[in-house]
């Protein structure tokens, strides 16, 4: 991976004018994609995701920015010349929008008609692209055919015709179950390893981000809140809408929610508290708790735990109730701190207070 | 053919007025749909492309079709015949006759089966479009290999539609000379009061109606591949 950006948006605003009121979808964002990456775009339905990825194969034209990809300024080219940039920046949906006239083979050799090759060319081109997605055999049937994770992988193959360095994948996987989505975040991260295809993926999933993205974005009212590089983002998110996004994600607020239901069986007080330890990296839990139980006869009761693999890096969390004196209490919390644990106390809400 | 001739006892002496009426029927229908087909499908890809949010947005071009459509389309074509008759003398050089009857009847059904064409097009998901454009396709390659491909089937529904409601309107030609089965059924079957003159005129009418829809419904359904 090199550092290299082949996208950059600068300060980019897109604003809807539609009957007397004005929408800004988009405000002020820069987003900066090196080449290689696979850059999650996250945020709520209307936070302005796919209006700013629109804008980097023009789709959508910005109010007020500049576009750099792979060192072209998109916004001043001309429409042949865009129709030539385009062709190089690929394209997936979230309801596929494949031809439902042509056969799947004629879906994604689509692209090709008009261009350089010649027809035996295009035949061995269409082929090697069904075989990248694995839909070989599919060749001859119509879209109606195919399941919605087929259909993708058609999208996916037909985006990838004219061999572009960029695909962009709006909401691709939303429509899909989580299994197909899955299988078709693993082919984007394949493609990106093999191809060395960069990846714009906007989602609403943080599990979609969790699983491919090596950097994220988030997305709130047009703007661009937090973004870095994944574990960064999942260690120490900054923003409440992040950590939200990454508690659902993790599934730590599930958790939380049925701990706190059931809190007052806790019998939290000074002696015991419900506490939140998170740690990135080679750190692991089992000699943390014997080290707290040795050390200050703090026991600590496991509540829930959750270790995510990112980018080969492990991100653990631990929900736990430690049970000890409150100046034990204190210097446990200390040496956790000191061995690079995030540690959170957690007040349960009073039930019915929520 | 003696039941024939019992119940069809004028319509038995008339086989070559028939024949002639039938041909000219087919003749009116099937020039004023090859140009009422052209006129009519550009008028409709103009209208789908240069309308608001279209691939070749254009305000001004859009609402001058659009009241064109409008304009014709709300004119009585047994109107339309009379208002239109200098024209069609200045076109043909006749204002009478099968072959006068081409013009009115282009200027009635091309803006009918233009809106056809409009409507069939904009059945077409716009994702699909957008999926085109993002692959590099410009207008032209929109319109041939996107719209009229992925319209196909509608626009073969509406083309049946559009070329019945011709044949109607082929039988009012018939009120300025134009000659056809609509002309025979009423100036010769209900002026003299031969009823079976205007039965047969109808049967044949029914026929030619029943075979267009027939072969419509086939190719529809053979290129539609929706399900």
């Amino acid at each position: 991976m090199t550092n290299e950006a082949i996208i950059q948006l600068k300060d980019i605003d897109v604003t809807f004018h539609n009957k007397g009121q004005t929408v800004e979808a988009v405000k002020k964002v820069s987003l900066t994609v090196n080449r290689g990456d696979i850059y999650g775009v996250v945020g709520y339905s209307g936070a302005g995701k796919s209006t700013l990825v629109r804008v980097i194969n023009r789709l959508q034209k910005p109010t007020a920015g500049s576009v750099d990809v792979n060192g072209q300024d998109i916004l001043a080219l001309n429409s042949h010349d865009l129709r030539e940039a385009r062709t190089k920046i690929g394209m997936i949906f979230q309801h596929f929008n494949l031809m439902n006239s042509r056969t799947i083979a004629d879906n994604v050799d689509y692209p090709l008609k008009g261009g350089k090759l010649s027809r035996t060319e295009r035949k061995e081109k269409v082929a090697h692209l069904l075989d990248l997605v694995g839909l070989t055999e599919k060749a001859t049937d119509y879209p109606a055919q195919l399941s919605g994770g087929q259909k993708q992988r058609v999208a996916i193959a037909r985006a990838l015709a004219n061999d572009p360095e960029i695909l962009i994948s709006d909401e691709a996987t939303s429509a899909l179950d989580p299994k197909t989505t899955s299988a078709i975040l693993e082919l984007l991260k394949r493609l990106n390893k093999e191809l060395g295809l960069t990846v714009v993926l906007i989602t609403h999933e943080m599990e979609a981000v969790k699983e491919i993205c090596n950097k994220v974005a988030v997305m709130e009212d047009g703007e661009i809140i937090e973004c870095g590089d994944l574990v960064t983002i999942f260690s120490q998110p900054k923003q409440p809408l992040t950590k939200d996004f990454i508690n659902t994600a993790t599934q730590i607020n599930q958790a939380l929610e049925k701990i706190y239901r059931q809190a007052s069986t806790l019998g939290l007080d000074d002696h015991h508290q419900l506490v939140q330890l998170q740690y990135v990296g080679a750190t692991t839990d089992a000699p943390l708790i014997t080290e707290l139980y040795k050390r200050y006869e703090v026991v600590s009761n496991i509540l829930y735990g959750n270790v995510e693999i990112l980018q080969d890096t492990p991100l653990g969390n631990l929900i736990v109730v430690m049970t000890g004196e409150p100046d034990k209490l204190k210097a446990a919390w200390q040496y956790c701190q000191d061995a690079g644990i995030t540690i959170t106390h957690l007040k349960p809400k009073k039930p019915g207070v929520a | 053919m003696g039941w024939f001739a019992k119940y069809f006892p004028n319509a038995v002496t008339m086989k070559s007025d028939f024949i002639q009426a039938t041909g000219e029927t087919l003749y009116m229908t099937a020039i004023t749909a090859i140009i009422a087909g052209i006129l009519g499908m550009a008028i409709g890809i103009g209208l789908i492309v240069t309308q608001p949010g279209g691939i070749l947005e254009n305000r001004i071009i859009y609402n001058v079709l659009d009241k064109f459509v409008n304009l014709f389309r709300s004119i009585p074509f047994v109107i339309l015949l009379a208002i239109i008759a200098p024209v069609t003398r200045i076109i043909v050089g006749t204002a009478i006759g099968t072959t006068a009857a081409i013009v009115p009847l282009v200027i009635g059904s091309a803006p009918f089966y233009a809106r056809q064409i409009q409507n069939a097009l904009a059945e077409v998901d716009h994702g699909v479009i957008e999926a085109a454009e993002s692959v590099g396709s410009g207008p032209i390659a929109i319109i041939f290999r996107v719209y009229l491909k992925e319209g196909l089937a509608d626009i073969i529904r509406s083309s049946v539609l559009t070329l019945i409601s011709l044949i109607d309107l082929t039988a009012m030609a018939g009120a300025i000379g134009g000659g056809g089965l609509g002309n025979l059924a009423v100036n010769i079957g209900y002026n003299r009061f031969q009823t079976d003159v205007i039965f047969l005129a109808m049967l044949i009418i029914l026929v030619i109606v029943f075979l267009i829809q027939l072969v419509g419904d086939w190719l529809a359904r053979r290129v539609d591949h929706t399900a």
